[in-house]
């Protein structure tokens, strides 16, 4: 596909997403979706009369009330504030269409600056769009579709703010929505950053921002807002349409660590579950399964990231604290001490997914990405 | 005292803590430290745990000060939780450039987190400011920030200047004439710590013997504070709270009229037999301070390669609390409200707010350390931050 093609491509995803994204936001972001909407605007229609008021006073010298709402408002440096209202005039709204427009080429310039800078500090952030077969929420048709996303800064304070969290948040939204499913063996795949930074931002609440800002210029604008270097580092995305009736797969989350939002922190996993049983739409009809299954699946992703996890079946033989399946499952209350494997095997049992003895049916974990911030990278 | 610079990257904290040792290096309160010997720090190791900031020393006419230049990285609470790096007041370094940024409220709450009552404000890089004005604004825009998170914004000195000047010993009236004035600002505004001796009195009981024809004896090491023969002091700590009188005080085999802070000491008591004291009680200046059954602490869980444990645990762990001689076991617990306190892990390495409550009372104040044990290694040290019942 080509550049043009690629992106036209992009937008139509996007396009078709934003339909289920807003039942899925209707769901489940009700509350915060709403509050958060009429903040915003109860917060423009206050500031935005009073800058017209002083914009006619101080024609020449960029008023100091100005530059004070300006910054309240954008939380761009002292400097750039004075610069937008000399260059407009001390006219607020121009003032910020001239920030909006100057972001580009400032924050290109600032982040040329940054270059040579490292960026160990930062968080992991999760989305997932839709859990898997039984789910209720996205597309509600029981396919898989969730991002993991590391964002770097220079420093933990930067990590910490509000600011850094949200645009991770959004960027973990696009990277789960702009995807298509794997075409390779693998479910769990690295998803292009190249793409993902030329993908329009999606907010992860359903507020569309007006300006049609790329996940590249949004990270500049922070760039300039907070005078550090960001990078986004890796990506990872697992899409994957529903499966024939008696198979589903579940993906599984869990992020340790967060400050202010849950799904971010400073370690970070994803886990994919295959369910297979004759049963399994009956058995997912059922409410108390599926709380069950959810139980699971979160002391499943706490025991990837809590322990030294790194693969999941050690090889036959050999005792490895890396293998997810021999360690004891200590992350799930009703393990009794057993293994990981053993006690999802008695789970399966115990619950009607697999007959005592079976081979053929039951609950595996199939992949699991485990990121921890700053780590070094595998070359591959 | 500890204070430290805090602040965004670029903003000029170890130009300012260059300058500072340059400046009073002239007056013979320090060694000037370059800028370069600053950054480049090598990693110092405390307690087995690594710590990461560069550390200057200097005096003004009335204080000594021990400084921190205090890096970005996320070890910094746990600098702050073991003491390896601690902090009795902050310079907060804002360029005037840029003024206060997104992250400045990540500095102060950091500065709060870490039980920092005080702050200075240094302004920098006016050198390149042409419009007051904006300096002013810095100034405001600071101020509420610091009322916002609870700091004494309208009193907090802000001192306007350049660090780089100072360093460069150029524009005297922005440069070194400003450090001096910071200099002065830290000794006027920030309080110093109470000293132990002036604290009141503590021991920590490591021992009791019955001294035939005296009584009971308590040995132990006087914490903090002075105590002289006669007085009236408490026993405080598993179960127990009683009064009585200092009788006597030995050290070395030799009878004394008064301990202080530091010393090792045999204490007399009157009328106080020996089955009612044991290890891990506190004598203290009647009052001074109570006995506690619960509290939240700030905890940093060494990693497995600090000695630590291997694995992560769950609310209701029962570790071993050390604190003075007292060895108690406490199970911790979430704050109440922690969404999902149930499947809420702590791993090695983490930094963690948690509920304390040890199964035996214990004299404890806010800001007192102590450390927790599990099969006789150390898994992880503590600072009190609130104490949530006396007994
Ligand atoms: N014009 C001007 N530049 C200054 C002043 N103080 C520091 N600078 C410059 O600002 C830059 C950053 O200063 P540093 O002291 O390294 O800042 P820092 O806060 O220690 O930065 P990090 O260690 O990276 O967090 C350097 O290029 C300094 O020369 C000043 O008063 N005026
Ligand atoms: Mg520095």
């Amino acid at each position: 596909m080509d550049e043009g093609g690629r992106k036209q491509e992009l937008k139509r995803r996007q396009e078709d997403f934003a339909v289920s994204a807003n039942q899925f936001e209707a769901r489940s972001l009700e509350t915060f979706d709403a509050s958060a909407t009429t903040m915003f605007k109860t917060r423009a229609a206050t500031f935005l009369p009073s800058f017209r008021l002083y914009s006619t006073s101080q024609p020449t010298k960029p008023s100091i009330k100005l530059v004070a709402e300006l910054r309240k408002l954008t939380e761009v440096s002292l400097s750039k504030a004075r610069e937008a209202l000399v260059a407009s005039n001390n006219d607020v709204d121009a003032a910020l269409k001239w920030l909006q427009e100057d972001l580009e080429v400032s924050g290109a310039k600032k982040a040329a600056k940054l270059e040579g800078r490292t960026t160990n500090e930062g968080l992991i952030g999760m989305s997932v769009l839709s859990s898997g077969v039984g789910s209720r929420t996205g597309r509600g048709s029981g396919g898989v579709r969730a991002a993991m996303v590391e964002l770097n800064c220079e420093t933990d304070f930067v990590a910490r703010n509000d600011l850094f969290g949200k645009l991770l948040a959004d960027i973990a939204h696009t990277a789960a929505y702009i995807s298509e499913p794997a075409d390779s063996v693998n479910l769990l795949k690295p998803c292009s950053l190249e793409l993902l930074q030329e993908a329009p931002l999606l907010s992860q609440n359903g507020e569309q921002a007006e300006t049609q800002s790329t996940v590249a210029s949004a990270i500049r604008e922070l760039v300039t807002k907070v005078g550090e270097k960001i990078s986004l580092r890796r990506a990872a995305t697992v899409v994957q349409d529903p499966l024939p009736r008696e198979l589903g797969l579940r993906v599984a989350s869990y992020s340790h660590g967060s400050v202010n939002i849950p799904s971010q922190g400073r370690i970070g996993a994803l886990a994919l579950i295959a369910l297979k049983s004759p049963k399994l739409a009956e058995l997912l009809a059922s409410e108390p399964f599926r709380e069950e299954l959810i139980k699971l699946e979160r002391s499943l992703a706490r025991q990837i990231v809590g322990f030294s996890t790194t693969t999941i079946q050690s090889a036959a033989g050999a005792t490895d604290e890396g293998a997810l399946y021999q360690q004891p499952f200590m992350m799930y209350p009703d393990s009794n001490g057993d293994s990981v494997q053993a006690t999802i095997r008695r789970w399966a049992e115990e619950r009607g997914l697999r007959e005592a003895g079976e081979v053929e049916s039951g609950l595996e974990v199939l992949e699991f990405a485990k990121w921890t911030v700053g780590e070094p990278l595998e070359s591959s | 005292m500890n204070i430290g610079t805090i602040g965004h990257v670029d903003h000029g904290k170890t130009t300012l803590t260059a300058a500072i040792t340059k400046v009073l290096s002239e007056r013979g309160g320090a060694k000037f430290t370059d800028y370069a010997e600053i950054d480049k720090a090598p990693e110092e190791k405390a307690r087995g745990i690594t710590i990461n900031s560069s550390h200057v020393e200097y005096e003004t006419d009335n204080r000594h000060y021990g400084h921190i230049d205090c890096p970005g990285h996320a070890d910094y609470i746990k600098n702050m939780i073991t003491g390896a790096a601690q902090m009795d007041g902050g310079i907060i370094v804002v360029s005037a450039t840029d003024g206060q940024m997104p992250q400045t409220r990540e500095h102060l709450l950091l500065a709060r987190q870490i039980g920092v009552k005080k702050l200075v404000v240094f302004i920098n890089k006016v050198d390149v400011i042409t419009d007051p004005e904006m300096l002013e604004l810095v100034d405001m825009e600071m101020r509420d920030l610091l009322t916002t998170y609870n700091f004494d914004g309208e009193n907090t000195p802000v001192i306007m200047g350049s660090a780089l000047s100072a360093l460069e010993g150029k524009n005297p009236e922005i440069g070194v004439d400003k450090i001096n004035e910071l200099v002065k600002a830290c000794d006027e505004w920030l309080d110093l710590p109470p000293r132990d001796l002036e604290k009141p009195f503590i021991l920590s009981i490591e021992d009791v013997f019955t001294v035939p024809g005296r009584g009971t004896v308590v040995v132990g090491r006087a914490e903090r504070g002075v105590c002289r023969k006669g007085d009236e002091v408490e026993i405080l700590g598993y179960g127990t709270k009683l009064k009585t009188t200092l009788t006597g005080i030995e050290m070395f085999h030799k009878e004394l009229e008064r301990a202080e802070a530091g010393d090792n000491m045999g204490a007399l008591l009157r009328g106080i037999k020996k089955e009612q004291i044991r290890r891990g009680q506190v004598i203290i200046a009647p009052g001074s301070m109570k006995s506690v059954k619960k509290f939240q602490a700030q905890l940093y869980i060494l990693t497995k390669d600090e000695g630590g444990r291997y694995t992560p645990f769950m609310q209701h762990y029962r570790p071993q609390l050390f604190l003075r001689t007292a060895d108690i076991t406490i199970g911790l617990s979430w704050p109440e409200g922690t969404a999902d306190a149930d499947d809420k892990m702590v791993m090695p390495g983490d930094n963690v707010e948690m509920v304390c409550s040890p199964v035996h009372d214990v004299a404890l104040e806010p800001g007192m350390r102590f450390t927790l044990r599990e099969g006789g290694k150390t898994v992880g040290t503590g600072i009190v931050t609130k104490v949530l019942e006396y007994v």
